[in-house]
């Protein structure tokens, strides 16, 4: 291993990389635990593309063959349904730990100067990763699915003014229909990918550049003078975390085996929509809020405050660095841990009533 | 004459013989001078005009054939009294079996027919003198159905097409025009002496057969004129009831015919399933139950057909059972991800099973039933071993599954115990 | 001291182990993965039906399409058909009729000529034809 290294290093020059590997430490406190979650969405980012890569050698992307290509790769091809099923709750897995990612970056104030840039280009990947959610569910072009996409495009079309052009576009068409599918596929496999590469580039190169942020109380005493013991990135920190994502592995293959995801009914456009449908835990929260909004609000359709609603707090959530001005001094700022708790609490009161509702 | 008279003589002579040449030709260039339409067409009487239009989309117009070749007389001239002259061939406008010898005159004449339809039967008329309207019609009665009451008089259509009274789809109403007429029909019995009854049309609308017809585009299924005959119209007698059924449902009544039932049913098919409200057919016809067909004549527990009955039903209902439940074994297979597609193709034989159970409770037999429906049972037991052995393998996942865990787990217990030792030396 | 038991070394051979034999069961599943399934494609689309040698003029054969039967016929002149074997009137399975050269529901005694379209019968539309091409000596009938 070592010698391989070294005929690389002979012609690449290795040795500031390898100077900065030696050399890279992550700080030790009380709350370094959330530092591992970054490498978690990372890897579990990481068993998408192999597993979407793998799938990708025997899913057909057309209405008429997506759900029996689907049921070929499960019931034919040898091992098709670890894969497939590692593919479905990898999927689920990974945004859990997008938001708890998010969250924890969040209550830990990381976004404070001067770490802008890694918080928006990491919320553009929380909304990259929703995405992805959203087009990949669509592709086994099942029963649930398809309507799930019908009632998902359909609230994009309650965006003002440009609402009616962004459903055509999301959809391919007025309805859900195999065209909606090849777009969805094209941003799944492609379009979608190409923006997170670079993105998760950006994102890392910062992280690394910068290294780990530190809790304000703390940041407070390394500015009188203290001293913060750094555990070596490597061998103690990369042991640790190949170790969650070895637990990872563990529960990713226990839910393949005992929660497999079903086939469901193939898609039948003109089949009256199942009674209860609903979109993945992930959307669950904004649904329910929609239902719950009045149909009216001082005139405007209830549906169109909503989802302006969800812009604002979005738009708001890629500023929170440049909004929180306490925290960018390097003081504590109380309102945006009590904003956090807030929502954090919103989301999941919200995902729960909404997936007791049905 | 002179020389220049002679010619001038002879030019106006050619002149007028050409005049002349060219009148006729410019007269037979057109419709041809037909007296009896350029009359009628202007007659105030609708009775009298409307033949002419009706005529111009008639078969007949087509082929070339005017009103002389049916009424005679002559078409050439206007006045009336010459036109209609029967020494020059007027024959009128025939009535009860004048119109049935109107018509025969071409088309039972094969030579004719042969120039003109050659694949058309010629037999019509003969047909017709042994129906009930011609029967009717020989005594006189001229309140019974002739050839231009099905067929019209003047706008005869072909009987292919669509718009033809006669086309399949028309016919029951066209019957129905007469026969669900109550004063029409008043003082007609049958051969029992009973009066026939006018409500066959309004049956006959409730039966399979309709909607098959009407609805499903199926143009081979029955209206009257299938089971009645068509020109030989008369209704079947209670010993051809088998027969005409038959004709189309040939699997049945060949089983039908080896049953105890065929020599004791005085109307054969009818007795169960009606002649003209032909429903559509249930299990629940046969049985035990007072709802039932059977209990109609077998009502004692310990009568021997009240066993039979309910021994069939029984037997056709455990194969039903059977399919659902192993159909839904199947599909929550499916629905996991297995691979079912052969306990899929097993099951549409047991379906088929069942139809042809159902058909043999015609030889009103248990035993054929029950041979057939242990076939379908059969089946069953293979399907849903497979189906079971499907939802097994799901679980021969996890137990791999576990091999695999027990891996993982050394591998974290091992990263654990490593991080612990590295804690140590650093200290 | 000899004898004595080298912890460290056992236990990095031991992880050494564990993460091949981990990495090994991580990687067998992805081999048999990528090796193409005995049936190629998803078989609603298209199934090799028979060995072209097998099918004799003026016969037929019932095959498994997906989950529906098929029937593979060879006429007189030896042109290869193929229909959906379900019939059109109650869902019973046909079969080949070899004397009179047509397809038969023994269940209501539905016939079908070599084209599919009902002759006499019970049935209501004619058989789904299925597309029939010869690949080396398999016979290959798919959907379109």
């Amino acid at each position: 291993m070592a010698r391989i290294i070294d005929w690389v290093d002979d012609r690449l020059n290795l040795s500031d990389v390898r100077h900065f590997i030696a050399e890279k430490g992550v700080p030790i406190h009380t709350q370094k635990i959330w530092y591992y979650l970054g490498g978690m969405t990372l890897f579990l980012f990481l068993v998408q593309v192999a597993s979407g890569i793998l799938l990708l050698l025997y899913y057909r992307p057309s209405a008429d063959e997506a759900y029996e290509s689907v049921q070929f790769i499960v019931t034919q091809v040898e091992f098709g349904w670890l894969i497939r099923n590692i593919h479905s709750w990898s999927a689920n897995l990974l945004i859990l730990a997008v938001f708890a990612h998010l969250f924890s970056v969040f209550f830990l104030k990381a976004y404070r100067k001067p770490r802008e840039l890694t918080w928006i280009t990491g919320v553009l990947l929380l909304f990259v990763m929703l995405g992805f959610g959203f087009s990949g569910y669509l592709l086994p072009w099942n029963e649930l699915a398809f309507f799930a996409t019908k009632v998902g495009t359909g609230i994009a079309g309650a965006v003002p003014i440009i609402g009616g052009p962004l459903m055509r576009f999301l959809r391919g068409g007025d309805d859900v229909t195999g065209a909606t599918l090849s777009r969805f596929y094209a941003l799944h496999i492609a379009i979608l990918p190409a923006i997170t590469t670079l993105l998760v580039a950006a994102h890392l190169l910062f992280v690394q550049r910068q290294g780990m942020s530190v809790p304000i109380p703390i940041a407070q005493r390394l500015k009188r003078g203290e001293r913060l013991r750094q555990m070596p990135f490597f061998p103690d920190y990369i042991l640790r975390d190949v170790l969650l994502w070895y637990v990872a592995v563990a529960l990713l293959a226990a839910l393949a085996a005992f929660y497999p995801w079903e086939l469901g009914r193939k898609a039948d456009a003109f089949a009256p929509v199942p009674p209860g449908i609903r979109p993945e835990w992930y959307f669950l929260a904004m649904f329910h809020t929609l239902k719950l909004l009045p149909s009216h609000i001082l005139g405007i359709e209830g549906e169109v405050v909503g989802v302006v609603g969800f812009g604002l707090a979005a738009v708001a959530l890629l500023l929170v660095p440049f909004l929180d001005q306490r925290a960018a001094r390097e003081e504590p700022s109380p309102l945006f841990t009590a904003l956090g708790i807030g929502g954090l609490v919103y989301f999941v009161v919200l995902t729960i009533i909404g997936h007791l509702a049905s | 004459m002179t020389r220049l008279s002679t010619r001038f003589a002879a030019r106006v002579m050619g002149l007028l013989f050409l005049g002349g040449v060219m009148s006729a030709q410019h007269v037979s260039a057109q419709v041809p001078v037909d007296g009896c339409v350029t009359c009628h067409a202007g007659l105030t009487q609708s009775e009298l005009s409307s033949p002419v239009s009706a005529f111009r989309t008639d078969v007949h117009s087509e082929r070339g054939f005017r009103c002389v070749d049916c009424h005679g007389g002559d078409p050439t001239t206007q006045d009336k009294a010459r036109a209609k002259d029967p020494a020059r061939g007027y024959r009128g406008k025939p009535r009860g079996a004048q119109i049935v010898t109107t018509c025969a005159r071409c088309h039972s004449d094969a030579g004719l027919m042969r120039t003109f339809a050659p694949a058309q039967r010629v037999d019509q008329a003969a047909e017709y003198a042994t129906s009930a309207h011609g029967i009717r019609l020989a005594t006189g009665d001229q309140n019974v159905a002739t050839c231009a009451s099905c067929h019209h008089a003047h706008g005869i259509r072909r009987v292919k097409d669509a718009r033809a009274p006669v086309f399949p789809t028309n016919v029951a109403a066209l019957c129905a025009s007469c026969h669900s007429d109550p004063q029409h029909m008043k003082g007609y019995t049958s051969s029992g002496g009973a009066s026939i009854p006018t409500s066959q049309r309004d049956d006959y609308e409730k039966s399979v057969h309709f909607t098959a017809l009407t609805r499903q585009n199926d143009l081979s299924a029955p209206t009257c004129n299938d089971c009645h005959g068509n020109h030989g119209a008369a209704p079947p007698g209670v010993d051809a009831v088998s027969n005409v059924c038959g004709t189309c449902h040939a699997v049945f009544a060949a089983k039908f015919a080896t049953s105890a039932h065929s020599q004791i049913f005085d109307r054969a098919c009818v007795e169960c399933h009606s002649n003209h409200a032909v429903l559509t057919t249930s299990d629940e016809m046969i049985g035990t139950s007072k709802d039932t067909l059977c209990w109609t004549c077998h009502e004692a527990a310990d009568d021997a057909g009240f066993v039979g009955a309910g021994r069939m039903r029984t037997s056709i209902e455990s194969l039903k059972t059977a399919l659902a439940a192993n159909s839904d074994l199947i599909a929550r297979a499916r629905n996991a991800g297995m691979e079912v597609s052969d306990e899929e193709l097993a099951l549409a034989e047991v379906r088929t099973k069942l139809t042809q159970a159902r058909t043999e409770i015609h030889t009103f037999d248990p035993a054929a039933v029950d041979q057939v429906v242990n076939e379908g049972l059969k089946a069953l037991t293979a399907v849903e071993l497979a189906g079971n052995q499907a939802l097994a393998d799901l679980q021969y996942r996890r137990r791999g599954l576990f091999i695999s865990l027990v891996a993982i787990l050394l591998v974290v217990v091992g990263l654990f115990l490593k991080i612990r030792e590295l804690n140590l030396r650093r200290q | 001291m000899p004898g004595r038991f080298d912890r460290r070394g056992f236990l990095d051979s031991l992880l050494g182990a564990g993460f091949v034999s981990t990495l090994v069961a991580m990687a067998y599943p992805v081999w048999r993965f990528l090796i193409p399934p005995a049936s190629g494609e998803p078989v609603t689309q298209s199934v090799v039906a028979a060995q072209a040698s097998q099918v004799k003029p003026d016969s037929g054969m019932l095959f498994k399409f997906g989950s529906r039967p098929g029937l593979l016929v060879r006429t007189q002149d030896g042109e290869l058909r193929a229909f959906n074997a379900v019939c059109t009137h109650l869902d019973c399975t046909v079969q080949y009729k070899a004397d009179t050269s047509q397809i038969w529901c023994a269940c209501h005694n539905g016939l079908y000529d070599l084209s599919g379209n009902v002759v006499s019968g019970p049935p209501p539309r004619p058989l789904e034809r299925l597309v029939v091409n010869q690949r080396g000596e398999d016979v290959v009938v798919s959907r379109t």
